[in-house]
């Protein structure tokens, strides 16, 4: 079995007394997609930078390539490209300067660092803009350059942190391609981001994250079917709030606990057969049901069952 | 409901202005900082209970005839003479290293033969003649020297006067027959004229001449014109806005994360910070090149001798101006911050250090704070190069000073520097 390019074990980062990366563990295989989901303050971004070398630890650790990130972090950054959640890319130079002087810093020179950064442009679809100031660029273009400067020295890991916040649904599904296309070429991606159809189109594994914790890890489908197959939240009249979450309190499948504002979640297995036997329970009991949400399986759903609120709150 | 939405938008942002102390600094402290250094360093020029201006007196006069100057002097609103130094006469040599070294800036000389001269016999022919030496540092403004001298001349002269006068009508008693008065009176009050003058007042030289020198160790070949007093210390205010330019630069790379996606790079930031500084230095070294180039060959100023010492002095001053810019990133949070810091210090650091006005006019508790800003430093060393013909060897001690501003503002900003 290849080892992992990633090896992460109890990784702890305090500030303070507080553990914002609170004793995590994962690994990243070689061509993987790995995805870091979770709401803001969850630790994801700590995380990567982590990985990325711009922050210490306090306790756990990190091998990435094979190397101790404590003790060979000048190795690493050679192996990895990281691409941060702020655009970074200097407005007043034109895109082929910024990926210029990207490729110089990463030591490229003459006709390799030419022949490359036509190619970066030529990736992130920029050719016919590449001698404009980067800051008359629209959001979705400064992230594809943005992306494409932590490509510029063809890294063998891709760290991208909320690569997509901001961006257009065109430019998203442009940039949705291109780490595919990435991953196909063999690069491993770490990939964090809060929204969950993105964990969901590109991940081969997710790692659940709050409070500096992974709260599960596995596989899309591995994930929904641990968190069961969907969620029902059903409103009810507050003083029938009791008396309706007692109703589905020996039913079979069904778990149901009070969530906000007068409202029940109940997590199911089957959906679309439980929500006919809720609204069927309801009339029976004449309790009127004042709203429906159907939330379909998902890792919205997973991380509602894993920490009882949502993604965005 | 338009009035209550223009007081909601007026409370808000008063409530946001008060709750930056920075703003407030800029807006509040630093007019008034600049209000009480140019008010005190101005007090010797307009009088506003500044204290006199410091003169040194040496009278090498074996008669009385330059006490009576001196005192003459001494009792002038606005001069405080000063005959001794360390409860001994002052000498010629003394006066002299004292504006050399730059704890005075004048100092009057009165000969040995100012006296007798004075109390000659008033007559055209063969007449000696005096020289009462009014040395200056160079780098002292005509604006302050001219009153001087022309005040002093005009003291020489009534003393000169006072001094020929009795013996000249002795003179006339001697020479004219005073039973003829009432017929020639116009021949006698030609003779009286002649006698009592001597020639001093209409005639083509004067018996006793004041006259503007330098201390032989400067070797200045004429005195400065208003450029080469006034070009060095605006040349040094311009140069530390650098370090505003760089501290909003070194700010905004924080805030856009290119800072960031350098440090995940395979380079040092050591590395980072030097490339950072190098370009910001370079611009500093081309504006001090293009302020004293254009003054060349615009207002034909000359530069002194020393090609080396300006060169050293300019290098090192502007590593003072950029190491400052890292010093202020390093304080500042954001780039609004760094500009308010930077006006706030820029303009109270030069302000002491002489730019505006010339310290030596400052208040002694003013020309001590001075000594604490590069700009005195620098503007010293210029003015020794330019105005006061000294060559690199004389000028390494203050570059020296210079260089550790330098110094302390880079170990200072780099402790505090963070990337993130």
């Amino acid at each position: 079995m290849e080892p992992p390019v990633i090896d992460v074990k109890n990784l702890v980062k305090r500030y303070g007394d507080k553990a914002v990366v609170d004793g995590i563990t994962f690994s990243v295989g070689a061509g993987e997609i790995f995805g870091l989901l979770g709401p803001n303050g969850a630790g994801k971004s700590t995380t990567i930078s982590i990985l990325s070398t711009l922050l210490s630890y306090d306790e756990g650790e990190v091998k990435i390539g094979g190397l101790d990130l404590k003790k060979g972090a000048a190795g690493i950054k050679r192996l990895i490209g990281f691409v941060p959640q702020d655009l970074a890319i200097y407005p007043a130079l034109s895109a082929r300067d910024n990926l210029v002087f990207i490729g110089r810093i990463y030591g490229l020179t003459g006709n390799a660092l030419e022949r490359r950064v036509h190619e970066v442009l030529e990736l992130a679809e920029l050719v016919d803009r590449a001698n404009d100031p980067a800051g008359t660029f629209s959001g979705g273009m400064k992230r594809r350059l943005n992306i494409g400067a932590g490509l510029m020295h063809k890294p063998a890991i891709l760290f991208l942190d909320e690569p997509t916040v901001g961006v257009d649904p065109q430019s998203r599904n442009f940039i949705f391609e291109h780490i595919e296309k990435l991953n196909k070429e063999g690069m491993a991606i770490v990939y964090t981001t809060h929204y969950m159809e993105e964990a969901e189109r590109l991940c081969d594994r997710v790692a659940v994250m709050d409070g500096g914790k992974i709260l599960a890890m596995d596989t899309v489908q591995g994930l929904i079917g641990l968190a069961g197959a969907g969620i029902i939240y059903l409103g009810v009249p507050c003083e029938s709030l009791e008396t309706t979450q007692r109703l589905f309190q020996s039913t079979e499948n069904i778990h149901a606990i009070p969530a906000s504002e007068g409202r029940l979640k109940i997590e199911t297995t089957r959906v679309d057969e439980d929500l006919l036997r809720v609204i069927a329970r309801c009339k029976e009991q004449n309790i009127p049901i004042l709203s429906l949400e159907l939330l379909k399986p998902s890792l919205e759903t997973v991380f509602l069952h894993l920490t009882g609120k949502r993604l965005r709150d | 409901m338009i009035i209550n939405q223009i007081f909601a938008l007026t409370w808000k942002d008063l409530k946001l202005f008060f709750k930056d102390t920075r703003a407030m600094a800029l807006i509040f402290l630093q007019p008034f900082l600049f209000i009480v250094i140019m008010s005190y360093a101005l007090a010797g020029l307009y009088g506003s209970g500044g204290k006199p201006l410091q003169m040194l007196a040496v009278n090498e006069d074996g008669g009385k005839e330059a006490e009576n100057v001196i005192k003459g002097l001494s009792g002038l609103k606005g001069f405080s003479v000063q005959t001794a130094w360390e409860g001994a006469p002052l000498t010629r040599v003394k006066a002299e290293e004292l504006i050399t070294k730059g704890t005075r800036s004048l100092a009057v000389i009165f000969p040995p033969e100012f006296s007798s001269v004075l109390e000659q016999l008033p007559t055209k022919e063969d007449r000696p003649t005096a020289k009462v030496l009014l040395m200056v540092d160079p780098a002292t403004s005509s604006a302050v020297t001219d009153p001087v001298l022309g005040t002093l001349q005009g003291l020489v002269e009534r003393a000169a006067f006072t001094a020929m006068m009795p013996r000249g009508i002795d003179y006339l008693f001697d020479h004219y027959n005073m039973t003829d008065m009432q017929v020639g009176r116009n021949d006698f009050k030609k003779k009286a004229e002649d006698s009592i003058s001597g020639g001093l007042l209409g005639g083509e030289e004067k018996t006793v001449t004041v006259e503007k020198v330098t201390p032989r160790a400067m070797k200045v070949a004429k005195f400065p014109d208003s450029f080469q007093q006034n070009v060095p210390g605006y040349t040094i205010y311009g140069v530390f806005w650098i370090a505003s330019l760089l501290a909003a630069s070194i700010l905004r790379e924080k805030r856009e994360g290119t800072f960031t996606r350098l440090m995940a790079a395979p380079v040092s930031k050591a590395v980072v910070l030097t490339g950072k500084l190098i370009p910001y230095y370079l611009i500093n070294i081309l504006q001090i090149v293009i302020m004293l180039g254009a003054s060349a060959l615009l207002f034909r100023m000359s530069f002194g001798h020393s090609v080396a010492g300006l060169a050293v002095t300019s290098l090192v001053l502007a590593a003072s101006a950029t190491g400052l810019g890292v010093f202020i990133s390093a304080f500042a949070r954001t780039e609004a911050q760094a500009t308010s810091l930077t006006v706030l210090l820029l303009l109270t650091l030069s302000s002491l250090g002489g730019c505006f006005v010339p310290r030596f006019i400052m208040p002694h508790a003013l020309k001590v704070i001075g000594l604490i800003t590069p700009h005195a430093w620098a503007l010293d060393a210029f003015q020794d190069l330019i105005v006061r013909g000294y060559d690199l060897t004389e000028v390494i001690p203050k570059i020296c000073v210079l260089a550790g501003f330098a110094v302390l503002f880079f170990v200072i900003g780099v402790g505090r520097f963070r990337f993130e």
